[in-house]
């Protein structure tokens, strides 16, 4: 925990929560664990304002709380992962409504806004009720009601604009839905704790066992961190999965809103790729949540079950879409789509983004491969009408003379999918799918692997290496931005070829020296690269001293992570202060009689000012949540 | 013994001529060599030997070592010529400056090899160079160094640095002409074009493409699918260069592989098979649009420069700009609440 993330997390908490939580949030940080007397004195919080904080705050996961069977104290604990989660809800929601409709965004944003929930509460939730007509964001007085000014800003889609004709019972398949994606989970006792916690509680209950005991050395040691990590496991395991997939496919996987792109919002279009033809493969009639589908769906879910959120999940599918970006960047857009079948097949597949809890040093890093997907199953997601044979030229452009028999090559050279469209066979398009599957696995991102089990084609997704370029893209960028190409070539060479003098560094990237040394002097300064000094004698005179110039990719990431921490408590600091500066502006919009009726109550020059402040407000947020990105490819991905 | 002698000295005549027409000049003879040209009456290795030491002090052969055995080298007549008007000091100054052929020598190491005194081998470089027989050059690893090679060669490319160096500094406007010249036509080898009759009927993937603006009468490229074997590889490329006209000198396929790496390191190339072909990631179309743009995003408009980088959340946010960034704390003297930058961000960000 570095000062700029703790200074970050307090005040999104501040943002959000308000000033109580923040105090509490702060003091546990700065001295860690504490118990309740001495949070009490270092917070200088009355007894009830700090079980009334306390308590939310745990609703909201915000605190780990851990009583020990040693002393019998309780001891509470930050849980800065959920603090920062806070910022990315808008994003979260985003990627639900595009994937799983606007009913099942709201579902997602009630939960997240109790922090965990019971579904028989969700149930009686008046904004899930399905005749009732949605009000603004969600203002039950349960919580403060800061939070949807955060949320809306972010999804940049008023909530209040939708009329809602659906079936009564939309509740229970939408959680369904929800939970086989895996974008929520059950919340075990074990995740009150903290995950430190939890392990030495496992490893406690483990070594104390009888047959453990016995054992010796480093036997008992080997088995005492297996079973411990196997009872961590099974004790914070909350998927709700099971039993939902249906031949490998989530529920509700079939969109319901056909032009839901269309309504969403400009503002970073990450997953708005020709969303117009939804799939639907093996049933069409799948359009509607109600009792069509199998039995089992059709059951309510258990309705004393308490769900969160998942942010590990939704991690995945985040990161999906950013490998979707990069390919955006060297493929054709039928490649794109293609691409997006077998990432969403694949996240079905994927848990969490890794393993380790930190992101392995460069280079020590082993790949990772997601699960393989059958290329059969792609080719059934894919949508039929996608044009094919249009957008990667022919093998050989010349003569017909092929390596494989097309049929399209009789024709003037495979460029023309309209009239291929008609003849095409299910083998024909398996080929053509493996085509441009094969295309995105080519230099200089290797999107996809191919990879052959027992005579089957599969595909599947070399996760590390490629969450890796996409941290040295984000590094590329801000060195581009920052010192110009030259510098960019520079660094590719060093991070190419390790350690290299000046001469050397020349020869390969071609560059004057006058332009070399200053890019490089600079480049230092910045703390992008570092120079090395090897002495070729006991002396160590500098003129008998090789310099050796190099870049080490995680030292800058880590330090580019805390700059964007701390980047993104600038933006956040600046809006309070733009508030305050607006303060009696804003309070007066904030009336109780005056909100909702601005245009009643205020004059013409009010209601721009007031558009003004919103839009400022916005691109602050928006800034925000760009920063975020750029977290979540550092220190999530 | 004159007779003999006279002999001998038709003899070795005799064998310096069979030497020049059956062999070519850079030819290492071995005893054998000269044996097997018969000139010599009975093979006799005696008589051999007195030939090849007449023809090296008139400096028609050269005695060289290879290996422990004994070998020579022929000289031309004119080189001849031109050692046996040297003076002793001189010829033996040549010598070692010609026994390192292209690399040339520096002066310090001529001294160490020769054992002449300092005064006498400058004499002696300076009344060689006047004759024209050698030349000094610039080596570009070690600039400070004077070095001497022989007038009529070439520098090699390890002390000129390559192709890429007009006199010893790198020249960066040829490199970036043969550079971009290059990224065009491995672009154009590498996207396939769509012929123009098609191109009406593909306007639907043209305008659903992202890769840049190609507008309906632009030429349609399409990339080839995986396994494609018509990417261009270093000769297709050097050969390309070398007829193209822009070189002055001909490249050789070493300058090529330098320049194609750059390119790779550049993001402009990526190089398949372990270097065995190339591919540009750029379509012609976007090469020839982005070698338009580079001149004037070199002036001071700094809004056209930014517009061909690509951004994050921490180019575009004012921090990530911000040159006291280090120094910004809430309450302290660069604060965000007193930042001058963001005023001006938001309000360029609300602009349009």
């Amino acid at each position: 925990m570095t000062q700029c993330s703790s200074e970050l997390c307090m005040l999104l908490i501040e943002d959000n929560f308000g000033e109580l939580f923040a105090r509490i949030f702060t003091v546990l940080q700065r001295y860690e664990r504490l118990t309740l007397p001495r949070l009490k004195f270092y917070s200088r919080l009355t007894d009830r304002q700090l079980h009334h904080g306390i308590s939310a705050m745990i609703q909201h996961h915000l605190v780990y709380h851990f009583t020990s069977l040693d002393d019998g104290n309780t001891y509470y604990e930050a849980n800065p992962q959920a603090a920062y989660s806070l910022v990315r809800s808008g994003k979260i929601l985003q990627h639900v409504e595009s994937r799983l409709g606007e009913y099942a965004a709201q579902v997602l944003e009630a939960i997240m806004f109790l922090g965990h929930t019971s579904i028989t509460h969700l149930e009686t939730l008046p904004q899930l009720q399905p005749s009732q007509p949605l009000t603004n964001g969600v203002d039950h007085d349960e919580e403060q009601p800061e939070t949807n000014g955060d949320h809306e800003e972010k999804a940049g889609e008023p909530n209040g604009n939708h009329v809602v004709s659906q079936k009564p019972a939309r509740l229970h398949p939408t959680l369904k839905s929800l939970a086989s994606h895996g974008y929520i989970h059950r919340v075990r006792e074990a995740h009150f704790q903290s995950p430190n916690d939890n392990w030495l509680d496992a490893h406690r209950i483990i070594s104390s066992r009888p047959d453990v005991k016995q054992m010796k050395g480093k036997q008992q040691q080997a088995e005492i961190e297996e079973k411990a990590k196997s009872m961590v496991k099974e004790r914070t395991e909350g998927d709700l999965s099971r039993g939902l997939m249906f031949n490998g496919l989530p529920q509700g996987v079939k969109r319901k809103f056909g032009s839901a792109s269309g309504s969403n919002n400009a503002q970073n279009g990450t997953n708005g790729v020709n969303r117009d033809h939804a799939e639907d493969e093996e049933d069409d009639e799948g359009n509607d949540w109600s009792e069509d589908e199998d039995g089992i769906d059709s059951s309510p879910m258990d309705s004393n079950l308490i769900v969160r959120v998942n942010y590990e999940k939704l991690d995945v599918a985040l990161r999906n879409a950013q490998f979707l970006e990069l390919a955006r960047q060297c493929a054709p857009p039928a490649s794109l789509e293609i691409y997006d079948c077998l990432l969403r097949r694949i996240e079905y597949q994927t848990p969490r983004c890794r393993e380790t809890y930190e992101i392995p040093r460069e280079g020590e890093e082993g790949e990772q491969y997601s699960a393989p997907i059958q290329l059969s199953a792609i080719v059934n997601d894919v949508d039929p009408q996608l044009d094919l044979a249009g957008c990667i030229g022919p093998m050989n452009p010349t003569s017909a003379s092929n390596r494989r028999k097309r049929p399209l090559e009789d024709e003037t050279n495979g460029v023309n999918g309209d009239d291929y469209e008609d003849e095409s066979t299910e083998q024909n398009r398996a080929y053509q799918i493996d085509q441009h599957l094969s295309y995105l696995s080519q230099a200089p991102f290797n999107l996809t692997t191919k990879h052959n089990i027992g005579g089957l084609d599969t595909w599947r997704i070399a996760f590390r290496g490629l969450a890796r370029k996409l941290r040295h893209l984000e590094l590329e960028r801000m060195i581009e931005s920052r010192y110009g190409d030259v510098a960019l070539r520079v660094i590719r060479v060093l991070h190419a070829k390790g350690r290299l003098d000046e001469k050397r560094l020349q020869e390969i990237s071609l560059l004057p020296f006058k332009d070399l040394r200053q890019t490089l002097a600079s480049m230092q300064t910045g703390g992008f690269v570092d120079l090395q000094e090897v002495p070729r004698d006991a002396q160590r005179q500098p003129s008998k001293t090789i310099y050796l110039w190099y870049y080490d990719p995680d030292r800058v990431c880590s330090s580019i992570l805390e700059d964007t921490y701390k980047a993104m408590s600038r933006c956040l600091q600046r809006i309070k202060f733009e508030r305050e500066r607006e303060r009696d502006f804003l309070e007066k919009t904030e009336r109780t009689d005056v909100k909702g009726h601005e245009e009643e109550f205020l004059s013409e020059a009010e209601l721009e000012h007031l558009r003004n402040w919103k839009a400022k407000e916005a691109l602050l947020l928006a800034e925000v949540s760009r920063l975020d990105d750029m977290v979540a490819v550092f220190r999530d991905y | 013994m004159a007779s003999a002698g006279s002999q001998v000295a038709e003899l070795a005549s005799k064998l310096y001529d069979a030497c020049v027409s059956e062999f070519d000049p850079d030819h290492l003879f071995y005893q054998n060599d000269f044996l097997n040209l018969k000139v010599i009456p009975k093979n006799d290795v005696a008589l051999l030997l007195q030939c090849t030491q007449s023809l090296v002090d008139q400096n028609l052969f050269r005695l060289l070592q290879k290996d422990g055995k004994l070998t020579w080298r022929l000289i031309d007549r004119e080189d001849a010529e031109k050692l046996r008007n040297l003076s002793p000091d001189e010829a033996m100054v040549y010598n070692v400056i010609h026994s390192t052929g292209r690399t040339g020598i520096w002066v310090r190491h001529i001294g160490s090899r020769t054992n002449l005194h300092k005064s006498i081998l400058d004499r002696c470089l300076k009344s060689l160079e006047g004759k024209n027989y050698i030349k000094s050059l610039h080596n570009v690893k070690y600039p400070s160094r004077k070095m001497y090679m022989l007038a009529g060669l070439a520098p090699s490319e390890e002390v000129t640095g390559g192709a890429w160096f007009t006199d010893g500094v790198l020249d960066a406007n040829f490199i970036n002409t043969v550079a971009g010249f290059i990224e065009f036509t491995v672009s154009k080898l590498s996207w396939y074009e769509v012929p123009a009759s098609d191109s009406g009927r593909n306007k639907r993937i043209k305008t659903a493409s992202g890769k840049a603006d190609v507008k309906s009468e632009e030429k349609t490229y399409l990339p080839y699918p995986h396994g494609y074997k018509g990417y261009p590889n270093v000769q297709t490329i050097t050969a390309a260069v070398n007829s193209s006209g822009i070189t002055p000198v001909r490249l050789g396929d070493e300058s090529v592989v330098q320049l194609m790496e750059m390119l790779c390191y550049d993001n402009k190339l990526v190089s398949l098979g372990a270097g065995e072909f190339y591919r540009s990631l750029h379509s012609p179309n976007v090469v020839q649009a982005n070698q338009k743009r580079k001149p004037p995003s070199e002036g001071d408009d700094l809004a056209i420069a930014n517009k061909h980088l690509v951004k994050n959340g921490m180019t575009e946010a004012p921090c990530g700009q911000c040159p006291v960034f280090r120094l910004c704390s809430p309450g302290g003297a660069v604060s965000p609440e007193t930042c001058e930058y963001f005023d001006p961000w938001l309000s360029n960000g609300l602009g349009f």
